[in-house]
């Protein structure tokens, strides 16, 4: 077996023994089964909501969720991929490079011959397979509760779509995880391992999109995505700022493949930036050199 | 230096010269402060958007002959602050818990929690000396915050303030405070009972994460009116007063939405905040009787959770949790 398959192999045995990462693990998939529930009773009471209104001559205009596609009830899945599934890849991620240097084992893992890059590439692979497996299952049981609150399996096309969020759910996932590896890698204290990448993905989730859109933090932590105020400051920092706002991409690409009415547009911008992202992410993270690998902590 | 409250004291002390000498913690603070100023900026900016679009649109009324000139856009200089105070309650409460960590973390590391503990220090001296030292930082840290905002709002908002808005400003600064204290002091428990340091600060995250990002985005997307873009209420043209009779309807369902809510510490946190410095409509221009007439509540709960955590800690940071064997 090659040192790619065997590293992979390993970071697939680790995952599933170290109990933080499965505490994290079982949040996770709780949370996206638990979205299921939470968008139904929310998309009941909503619709009470309407009814009433109409009902009291308060307003004619026609109801925003009329037709709603049955995985509306998932749309609360994205953003819980976004806070909990975000934060599960880093620790996962910080977990895969900073074993080998907390124990000083790649020293000798690198003494056989294996090359950095097949090592760094199991590794990542062997998480992607992790997260990989954790969305399928959180995902497989989500399209059980959704065909028993619409009292039918999901067609062959909704069906579609929540894997292809699934896949999206993956990139962003993987490109989290390649953060938590790089930190891993650079850091020389593993509590700066573990808070690097939690500010970067802070910064991310809320500074950028409230300086390009003026939305409030708090308000970032809804599905649907932030609402660019039309005026000269906030086209231009928009613009700038937008394409870095991985989270607000996500939730774009997520709304438009999801049938989330309230998002419009074309959802392939989106999904080639968190592509681009990856790709980087990936190309950042393989090129550490050995000596970086191998290098301690400062404790 | 013979007493317990001296032995707290110094390590207290030391607590302050650790984190002065440390790159990490000047990191965070100087990230939390430019968030914070990153808001006011941005709230005065998205001000002068609605202005701009304000006037635009009183201009195209007149061009077309109306007469009727709706009611402008009304500034209060406190509302700049909400942005700020969201990052407190999620950004804030994370680098508390760092801290708290770090505090336990960095002893265990260095070897030097064998050296502290083979002296005659009392039971609580250790984790007493450690929750007073980050107290002091975090009311440095808050004290500091605050004067920066509050000269952000003169200079980036160009709003100028009553000695009433002081009031209002210190009190959330010492409402963040005791929120503040609380996350640090929940690490410190969750790291001292931890075998593995990483654990306790996961442990800790996840408890955040809970509590600070789940629980209240459960609450804030069951609210009918954040199911679309700029409100359901808003897009349905339903004025505010009839808003909360339709409302009044689904009392029951608020009330579990509502009772999610309330379970989060942050919660607590955002709304004394948001009520005594007026982000919250009903409060906005209420006298502070009538705010902590309406909210007292919130405060106890606050500081009865804060005193709990520090308890939690001090009752945690044991030398037998201490001494655990280090992995």
């Amino acid at each position: 077996m090659n040192a790619f398959m065997v590293s992979a192999r390993h970071e697939m045995l680790n995952a599933r023994r170290t109990r933080t990462a499965n505490l994290l693990l079982v949040v996770f998939i709780g949370m996206v089964i638990a979205s299921s529930v939470i968008g139904w009773v929310t998309n009941q009471t909503v619709t009470s909501v309407y009814q009433k209104v109409v009902a009291d001559g308060l307003s004619s205009a026609p109801n925003p969720f009329s037709g709603v596609s049955p995985l509306y009830y998932s749309r609360n899945a994205v953003i819980y991929v976004l806070l909990i599934g975000s934060l599960m890849a880093i620790v996962l991620g910080v977990q895969a490079t900073l074993r080998d240097r907390k124990a000083a084992t790649a020293d000798l893992v690198l003494s056989r011959p294996v090359g950095s890059v097949a090592r760094l590439l199991g590794q990542l692979a062997g998480l992607g397979v992790v997260l990989a497996v954790v969305i399928g299952v959180s995902m497989s049981i989500s399209w059980v509760i959704i065909s028993i609150i619409n009292g039918a399996p999901l067609g062959w096309g909704d069906t579609g779509r929540l894997v292809a969020f699934s896949a999206l759910s993956w990139i962003l996932l993987a490109t989290f995880a390649l953060l938590g590896m790089l930190t891993g890698l650079r850091s020389r204290q593993e509590t700066t391992a573990l808070l690097v990448p939690f500010v970067i993905w802070s910064v991310v989730a809320f500074v950028l999109p409230q300086i390009g859109t003026a939305a409030r933090p708090v308000s970032l932590l809804n599905p649907v995505p932030a609402v660019n105020p039309t005026g000269g400051y906030f086209d231009l920092v928009s613009a700038l700022t937008g394409p870095l706002s991985v989270t607000e991409q996500f939730k774009r690409a997520s709304g438009i493949i999801l049938q989330d009415s309230t998002v419009t547009g074309d959802a392939t911008p989106s999904v080639l930036i968190l592509l681009s992202f990856l790709v980087v992410m990936s190309i950042v993270v393989v090129s550490t050199p050995r000596a970086r690998m191998r290098s301690g902590l400062d404790g | 230096m013979g007493n317990p409250s001296t032995h707290a004291w110094v390590i207290a002390r030391k607590e302050l010269l650790d984190l002065r000498r440390d790159r990490l913690f000047a990191v965070l603070v100087a990230f939390l402060m430019i968030a914070t100023l990153i808001s006011v900026g941005v709230a005065a900016a998205s001000f002068r958007t609605q202005i701009d679009a304000y006037n635009l649109y009183v201009q195209q009324l007149i061009a077309a002959g109306s007469t009727t000139k709706p009611a402008a856009p009304t500034f209060f200089p406190l509302q700049l602050l909400r942005g700020g105070v969201e990052y407190l309650e999620i950004l804030g409460a994370l680098f508390a818990i760092v801290l708290g960590y770090g505090t336990i973390a960095k002893e265990k590391y260095r070897g030097t929690l064998q050296l502290i503990l083979s002296r005659p220090i009392g039971r609580f001296a250790m984790p007493l000396g450690k929750i007073g030292g980050l107290a002091i930082v975090w009311a440095a840290v808050v004290l500091l915050l605050t004067a920066a905002t509050t000269i952000a709002i003169v200079a980036i908002g160009n709003a100028p303030l009553q000695p009433i808005d002081g009031a209002r400003i210190l009190i959330a600064a010492i409402v963040a405070w005791l929120y503040l204290v609380f996350w640090s002091a929940l690490a410190i428990g969750t790291t001292a009972l931890s075998p593995r340091l990483s654990t306790g600060l996961i442990v800790a995250i996840v408890i955040w994460l809970a509590f600070v990002l789940i629980i209240p985005q459960i609450g804030d997307t069951m609210d009918p009116d954040n199911q679309v873009p700029g409100g359901l209420f808003a897009t349905l043209q339903i004025q505010k007063t009839d808003e909360l009779k339709v409302l009044a309807n689904f009392a029951g369902f608020d009330a579990i939405r509502n009772g999610l809510e309330i379970s989060s510490i942050t919660k607590h946190f955002e709304r004394l905040t948001f009520a005594f410095l007026g982000i919250k409509d009903k409060y906005n221009q209420q006298t502070l009787d009538f705010v902590w007439t309406d909210l007292w509540g919130y405060a106890i709960t606050l500081a009865v959770a804060a005193f709990a955590s520090v308890a939690f800690a001090v009752g945690a940071t044991t030398r037998r949790t201490l001494q655990r064997k280090i992995s």
